[in-house]
């Protein structure tokens, strides 16, 4: 045996992949597709993931109808989905879809993979608040705000603009945190598997 | 700048900030925490970070006109890096392989090679300028919401990491399972809606 290919088991041997008689120790015989099934349970578990995809879709759900969703401050919370969703899975054999286009998130075909067991994970939402209102792309997992357009600004002078883009950002944050609010309120109650699931499931088939 | 204007993308937090006079602890702890420049001659680190001042990116005193504007401290993270390129070293190896097999007579060894490669690197590290990159970083002194103005996962975890260590100070995501948890959710208990998630009957979803 050369000196690399001696080295290499040693390698192989001290980091725990192969045993003393050089065979493997966990050979990972599983195919692709399983490979990736694994992964991407792995991301519905991550940091609690699927509460954020539960979130969304059930955002998506509650929005069709145009009616509020929360209120803060006495003023009605709505949200509309706009435009790019990526949809995932972690059973089935599609891990991701990206759905595109103005009517895509209310779309037959999103709702329809949304009933095979993909939710939302990433979307770009229209979140309106009196008369005010952010456009903003959220993720499941963190609900990172990404690429939010803000309302337009009053302000002339550079501080009191930025003071006023601040205002705005911490309005846009304290409106997710409402919307996040009301979702949990919903699924921590005993409602969650006996009524709203069932019809939200309903709502997925167009029934 | 995200923060002066544009579209705004930022990760949200809520920190439990320290007792005592803001003035006093701000200071204190971005001091804690400021950026040390990286020192390519003593040190073999090819990556620095740390607080600077928001407006003056190499300054780090951190007087208070400077690090807040009316309810808001505002500072910024900077990362500093040098990564010398592959092929860099690969084409001077070239040329020192030439020079060695015209002085020589004779292709270089195994050893030498490797150790002209690393003396290559070096030199060309010393050749290489510095890369800096700043983050805004914003933080609410009367509410505590934090918001960390840059689309990098990686970042935004390293800013936590650092405000955490340098104020004490502990910190909340804004997601979707941290809101829960402080709502009371016990999080190992929440599971993924089966239902939702296209689970087959009887297949383990929770963790």
């Amino acid at each position: 045996m050369s000196r690399r290919a001696e080295a290499r088991d040693e390698a192989a041997f001290l980091r725990g992949d192969a045993g003393v008689d050089g065979a493997a120790t966990e050979a990972d015989d599983r195919d692709e597709a399983e490979r990736e099934r694994d992964a991407a349970r792995e991301q519905l578990l991550r940091g609690h993931a699927f509460l954020g995809r539960e979130l969304l879709t059930w955002l998506l759900w509650r929005s069709e109808s145009t009616a509020p969703i929360a209120r803060v401050d006495g003023e009605d919370v709505s949200v509309v989905f706009t435009g790019r969703l990526v949809l995932r899975g972690a059973f089935g054999d599609v891990t991701e879809l990206v759905a595109r286009g103005t009517q895509a998130p209310y779309s037959a075909q999103v709702k329809r993979a949304l009933d095979a067991g993909l939710l939302v994970h990433q979307a770009r939402l229209r979140i309106e608040h009196g008369e005010r209102a952010w456009e903003a792309t959220l993720d499941a997992e963190h609900l990172d705000v990404r690429a939010a357009k803000l309302p337009d600004l009053i302000a002339e002078e550079d501080d009191e603009r930025l003071l006023e883009r601040l205002f705005l950002s911490q309005r846009l944050s304290a409106l997710l945190d409402a919307l996040v609010g009301e979702f949990l309120a919903v699924r921590q109650g005993r409602g969650w598997g006996r009524k709203e699931v069932p019809e939200l499931k309903r709502w997925m088939r167009g029934e | 700048m995200a923060l002066q204007s544009g579209s705004a993308t930022f990760s949200r937090f809520t920190v439990q900030p320290p007792a005592g006079d803001p003035r006093k602890w701000l200071v204190r702890g971005l001091g804690r925490g400021k950026f040390e420049p990286l020192d390519l001659q003593r040190s073999e680190d090819d990556r620095a970070a740390g607080f600077v001042e928001r407006e003056e990116t190499d300054s780090t005193r951190f007087p208070m006109g400077a690090v807040t504007l009316g309810e808001w401290a505002l500072f910024a993270w900077r990362v500093d890096s040098v990564a010398v390129r592959a092929s860099a070293v690969k084409a001077e190896l070239s040329k020192w392989e030439a020079a060695f097999g015209a002085k020589n007579r004779r292709p270089p060894a195994r050893a030498e090679r490797a150790t002209a490669r690393e003396t290559i690197r070096r030199e060309l590290r010393l050749r290489t300028p510095v890369a800096t990159r700043t983050f805004d970083v914003t933080w609410n002194l009367s509410t505590g919401e934090l918001l960390a103005w840059t689309a990098s996962r990686k970042v935004v975890d390293e800013i936590a990491a650092a405000i955490e260590t340098a104020f004490e100070a502990e910190l909340t995501p804004g997601s979707p399972a941290a809101l829960a948890a402080r709502g009371g959710a016990v999080l190992a208990k929440l599971g993924p809606t089966a239902e939702l998630v296209g689970a087959p009957r009887g297949a383990e979803v929770a963790r």
